[in-house]
């Protein structure tokens, strides 16, 4: 049998081979998603091992009760160098210039990590090494000084003590020991020592002690003799303990990476087995049409004394070898991606360090090998069962081969009706929850719950509306003529196979369309949640105050030297000025009350002067400003609250120059609003004074380069002003979500290219099945353009089919999704992601017409007088 | 060989109407080359008029349906020219003969080679479809009374029975009005009763609507209702019978094998 397993594989291999491919996708995809975990794992333990340099041994203690001798464990037998592990923090500035900075002690040359790239390492007081790139920033060189802040401690406080060092060398990480930190400067121990114990207020002693073996030493004595010193053991679980390096690295590594990289892996796997879904589909289709073909070689079997068992294991058989074959090929095309990343990610120069080659453990070979082998005879599972089902009478039968394709059972349509009802209930109840009871949690909990129901539903129900729904759009095109009739006729001959091939498409556009909708909504809904509560750009205002508390004016020119950066579009004045509110009083105990009705202190209130129409246009939410014209005082919900007062009532605010009577108009937007038309308060208190500028940024502005830009205008003008760039938060915002969509869109591909093998796969199975029907058409007049269109047509109609439905759903489950997740930041604005939504319909178009060119070339070789030919 | 044959070759449908249909010249085909060399067809010259419905006749293999190949251009001959009215379409591209096969022949098969996915009213116009032209509805009327398919023509082949099918089948050939109609073994997938229908069918698109059959058939009942067999054997024509009765064309088969009965198995094994 299994010779005649092979012979009917080796027949058929062109059609493995292309089914085979999909298998080939899937298990590479998880070979690389296992090896990319084990790198992340790997950089984090190099990292962590690095900081021990060339140390062959480290020893630990607890916090409670530290080493507070280290000489000691330097005069054991066989060690050569000790050095303490720790770092201190401090933050070092030049000219305008500051950044924060960790600080480590020198060390013996085997245990310090860093080497220095110019200049030497610190060796006394008033010393200092700096990362390069930190000297750079602060614009700083070798014999230069740094201002170095760091802490003393005082009886209850800290107090900043300033030092000036001078830079005696730069340094470089070659291991990537301190990039987690952002690099670390150098001092010398002595000092080190010092500054450690005045910032605890005594010296804390060391929790950590490299230690470098003289050579020839036996580790395994040192060990027990540094363990006899410290009164400590060899087990890392101890108070106190003396272990090998590595075992210190690998433990602290999966402590550090022990969510980060299993999150990591769970992530990416899903998406893996997303595609191994898609690449089942492709094989199940593969296998039903395989065994529809050979069913009068079936029947043959069965009539020369084949039992029904071994015809369904034959058909097993071949599935595990394709399987087999295929996951080896796709193990290996995993290894080969994973190291050509690695090798662009070193060509690209990554700041973090990584490993020169992928880390082939046994998990990465055996696991995706068994998945994938799995899949593929699970995928053939139900074929088999149809093999089994063929009559020995078949082989006596003239007719044409028999259809694997029952009537989709009674059990099937409920099941998949019942999911779907009740997943898109869940789906409905989560976005309901989300936005309606601001219950994300339990929005989102049931959203993904029904989202999965709902689908899995969808894609069981498939072949129930699949069909039909290709049968309209068949409609729709075959109206332009006779080819397009014949395609759409085609596409509904077999309507499990049109149904399973849309469906794997299905599924991969369903999830790009939902995840590209979700974060189009995501990203809208969160950039107008931070244009609500901070609708300028970037916010200038002054800081330094006068004695009176008044704050200090920004310059004129500072003003024209903002309005004058790259990238700045128009500033807005804003003027604070105290004033009177004579109708008022504030009563002892804080009230404020109607002068006269009580007695108590005048009551003044910070009014903010803008000019409407400037603001309006610097302003991300001009609506801010909707009820402020000259006359009225827009006022927050908090102020109007405390003061009494609704809209449209009046409140006379007295200034140095006169008093007048404003209508209050009530901001919902800013519970602290008091602004005022400029005008009007120049006319109570003379020309305010400009301590705030509101600065509005072009739209094709970088915010990040664009803020900075505006800090260094100020920092120059050497006025005491705080920037706050809120446009960088909205952009990160919008890189974050951008960034993320990309690696899932990424993924996702992959399950959509599987697909889209799949459509290719089922038309050139089709061609093969209608060999004699080709060569009617050809023979009674179909020209050859015109089957290679009616080919087309069907790649086009079953890719386009898919896709569209795939981006509908999508679209549904990203509504749904953002409903439940951002409902609660205030109101959703479902969009519509319509480039992606394009590019995916365009690719699944574009790839069924591809897909169709093979099949296409297969059928035209049939020649006419095929159709004469009694089978 | 060249002197044995049975009844003389008599050019009658020259005679006949003047209007030849279909003529072949020198026709030969070959397959294979040097010693694997198979000469399916050895420089046939024949002649078919319009308006009448020959048999082509022989023994299995004796070249019978290659000749039918090459009339209708569906393959390409070795040497000699096929004429289609003035067409030669011998040397024709595959655009041309694609058209030619289209608009001016038709085709029935054995098997009926319909198209499951549509209706028979659909199968019936397709040929008219593929060429982008216009149902003739009053033809169509014609064909569809005269094959007895009124009451078929939204069923599909699946639910109709295989005389049926056939007769769709001719419809299908003839909707196009083509200059000329092949039908290859129009009858064996028939039961006799069936067959006995689809062949007066044909008969009668010959005799009421004017129509040419040129029909490939071993069975002597169904070449007694052409009018004229023209029988073949060793891929060359060894006569044939005008007006035939079944008893007639059976004499004629038989006297062609007790003739040719030494090299009966080679022309067997020769044929294509």
């Amino acid at each position: 049998m299994l010779q005649i397993t092979l012979a009917q594989m080796r027949r058929s291999s062109g059609r493995l081979a292309a089914a085979g491919i999909a298998i080939v996708i899937g298990t590479a995809f998880v070979a690389a998603t296992l090896l990319a975990s084990g790198v992340i794992t790997r950089t984090a333990y190099d990292s962590i091992a690095a900081r021990y340099a060339d140390a062959d041994l480290v020893v630990g203690a607890t916090w409670e009760d530290p080493i507070t001798d280290v000489t000691a464990l330097g005069d054991v037998d066989g060690v050569a160098a000790v050095a303490p592990m720790g770092a201190l923090d401090i933050e070092l500035a030049a000219g305008s210039r500051s950044v924060y900075q960790s600080a480590i002690a020198t060390a013996d040359e085997r245990l310090m990590p860093l080497q220095t790239t110019a200049g030497s390492m610190p060796a006394h007081e008033g010393e200092i090494a700096l990362p390069a790139d930190v000297a750079d920033r602060l614009g700083l060189e070798v014999g230069e000084q740094v201002d170095l802040t760091r802490y003393q401690s005082t009886d209850d406080d800290w107090q900043q003590v300033t030092e000036q060092p001078t830079v005696v060398g730069l340094l470089d990480d070659p291991y990537g020991a301190y990039s987690r930190t952002g690099g670390a400067a150098v001092i010398d121990a002595d000092t080190f020592a010092t500054w450690v114990a005045e910032d605890m207020g005594a010296d804390p002693g060391a929790t950590e002690v490299a230690v470098a073996l003289a050579p020839g030493a036996a580790e395994r004595a040192v060990q027990a003799a540094l363990a006899q010193v410290v009164g400590g053991t060899t087990d890392l679980a101890d108070a106190r303990w003396v272990v090998p390096i590595d075992e210190r690295a690998a433990h602290v590594a999966a402590s550090l990476t022990g969510g980060e990289d299993l999150m990591f892996l769970i992530f990416v796997l899903t998406f893996a087995s997303i595609a191994l879904v898609v690449a089942g589909l492709v094989i199940a289709n593969t296998f039903q049409v395989l065994v529809a073909q050979r069913a009068r070689t079936l029947a043959l079997l069965r009539c020369v004394g084949a039992n029904k068992a071994q015809v369904g294991r034959s058909v097993l058989t071949e599935a595990a070898i394709l399987g087999a074959i295929s996951s080896a090929g796709g193990v290996l095309l995993g290894m080969l991606l994973g190291q050509v990343a690695l090798w662009v990610a070193h060509a690209m120069d990554v700041s973090v360090p990584l490993p020169d080659a992928i880390a082939v453990t046994w998990q990465v070979v055996v696991i995706p090998f068994v998945v994938g082998t799995l899949v593929t005879v699970g995928a053939a599972l139900v074929p088999a069962r149809v093999a089994t089902r063929v009559a020995p009478l078949a082989a006596l039968r003239p007719t044409d081969a028999p259809s694997a394709s029952r009537r989709a059972g009674r059990v099937r349509l409920v099941l998949s009706l019942l999911a779907a009802v009740v997943g898109f209930g869940l789906l409905a109840v989560g976005a309901v929850l989300g936005t309606v009871a601001q219950d994300p949690t339990f929005g989102l909990l049931a959203g993904i719950a029904g989202g999965a129901i709902s689908f899995v539903g969808v894609a069981v129900g498939a072949v129930f509306w699949l069909p039909r729904v290709a049968a309209l759009a068949g409609r729709l095109v075959g109206a332009s003529g006779a080819t397009a009739r014949l395609a759409s006729a085609n596409t509904l001959r077999n309507p499990r196979r049109t149904a399973a091939t849309s469906t794997a498409l299905l599924i991969g556009v369903t999830l790009v369309a939902m995840m590209s909708t979700g974060a189009a909504s995501a990203r809208t809904s969160l950039t107008e949640a931070l244009d609500e509560q901070f609708p300028v750009d970037v916010l200038v205002s002054s800081t330094t105050y006068d004695d009176d508390g008044t704050a200090v004016p920004l310059s004129d020119e500072l003003r024209a030297g903002i309005v004058g950066t790259d990238g700045v579009a128009a500033i807005s004045a804003v003027a604070k000025v105290g004033l009177e509110t004579p109708d008022l009083v504030q009563t002892e105990d804080g009230q404020l009350e109607t002068a006269g009705a009580a007695s108590g202190e005048p009551w003044t209130i910070e009014v903010s002067g803008v000019d409407p129409q400037a603001a309006r246009a610097v302003l991300r939410n001009p609506d801010v400003f909707d009820g402020l014209a000259p006359g009225t005082i827009l006022l927050g919900t908090s102020f109007a609250g405390q003061m009494s007062l609704e809209e449209g009532d009046s409140l006379v605010l007295r200034g140095p120059d006169g008093s007048a009577s404003f209508t209050v108009a009530v901001s919902e937007t800013d519970p602290y609003a008091t602004f005022v038309a400029w005008d009007d308060l120049a006319s109570l208190a003379g020309e305010p004074p400009v301590t705030e500028v509101y600065v509005g940024l072009t739209d094709s502005a970088d915010a990040a380069s664009v803020v900075a830009a505006v800090q260094d205008v100020v920092s120059d003008s050497g006025a005491s002003a705080q920037v706050l760039g809120i446009a960088v938060e909205r952009a990160e915002y919008d890189r974050v979500i951008d960034t993320m969509l990309a690696i899932v869109l990424g993924l996702l591909a992959v399950a959509v290219v599987i697909a889209l093998i799949g459509v290719a796969n089922t038309l050139s199975l089709s061609v093969i099945e209608r060999r004699k029907e080709s060569a009617t058409l050809r023979a009674i007049g179909l020209s050859k353009a015109q089957l290679r269109g009616m080919l087309a047509i069907e790649g086009l109609l079953i890719a386009g089919v898919g896709a569209l439905l795939g981006i509908a759903l999508g679209l549904a489950y990203g509504w749904a999704g953002s409903a439940a997740a951002l409902g609660v930041m205030g109101d959703v604005t479902l969009s519509v992601p319509w480039r992606d939504v394009t590019l995916v319909l365009a690719i699944a178009l574009v790839a069924g017409l591809v897909a169709s060119v093979a099949p296409a070339r297969t059928a035209l070789k049939a020649s006419p007088v095929e159709a004469l030919a009694a089978e | 060989m060249d002197t044995t044959v049975f009844v003389p070759v008599t050019d009658t449908d020259t005679l006949a109407n003047g209007q030849l249909a279909v003529r072949a010249r020198g026709l030969t085909k070959t397959y294979g080359s040097g010693e694997a060399q198979v000469r399916a067809l050895d420089g046939v010259d024949v002649d078919f008029a319009e308006g009448r419905f020959t048999a082509i006749m022989g023994p299995s293999g004796s070249g019978k349906s290659t000749l039918m190949h090459l009339l209708a251009g569906l393959d390409s001959a070795t040497a000699g020219q096929a004429f289609l009215g003035t067409t030669e379409i011998t040397g024709l591209g595959d655009k041309a003969l694609t058209r030619l096969r289209r608009d001016r022949v038709g085709f029935v098969f054995q098997q009926f080679n319909l198209l499951p996915m549509f209706t028979a009213r659909d199968n019936i116009t397709l040929p008219l479809q593929l060429a982008g032209a216009k149902v003739d509805t009053e033809w169509l009327d014609t064909l569809v009374r005269t094959l007895g398919l009124e009451q078929r023509l939204e069923h599909r082949p699946s639910e109709l029975s295989g005389g049926q099918q056939q007769r769709v089948a001719i419809a299908r050939a003839l909707i196009a009005q083509p200059d000329v109609v092949f039908a290859d073994e129009p009858t064996g997938n028939l039961d006799s009763r069936s067959g006995a229908e689809v062949l007066s069918f044909l008969r009668r698109s010959v005799r009421e609507l004017g129509r040419t059959i040129i029909m490939v058939t071993h069975d002597p009942t169904a070449a007694a209702y052409a009018d004229r067999v023209v029988l073949i054997a060793d891929g060359r024509i060894a006569g044939e019978i005008s007006d035939p009765t079944p008893e007639a064309v059976l004499a004629g088969l038989d006297a062609l094998r007790s003739l040719e009965g030494p090299v009966a198995d080679d022309g067997t094994q020769a044929g294509a």
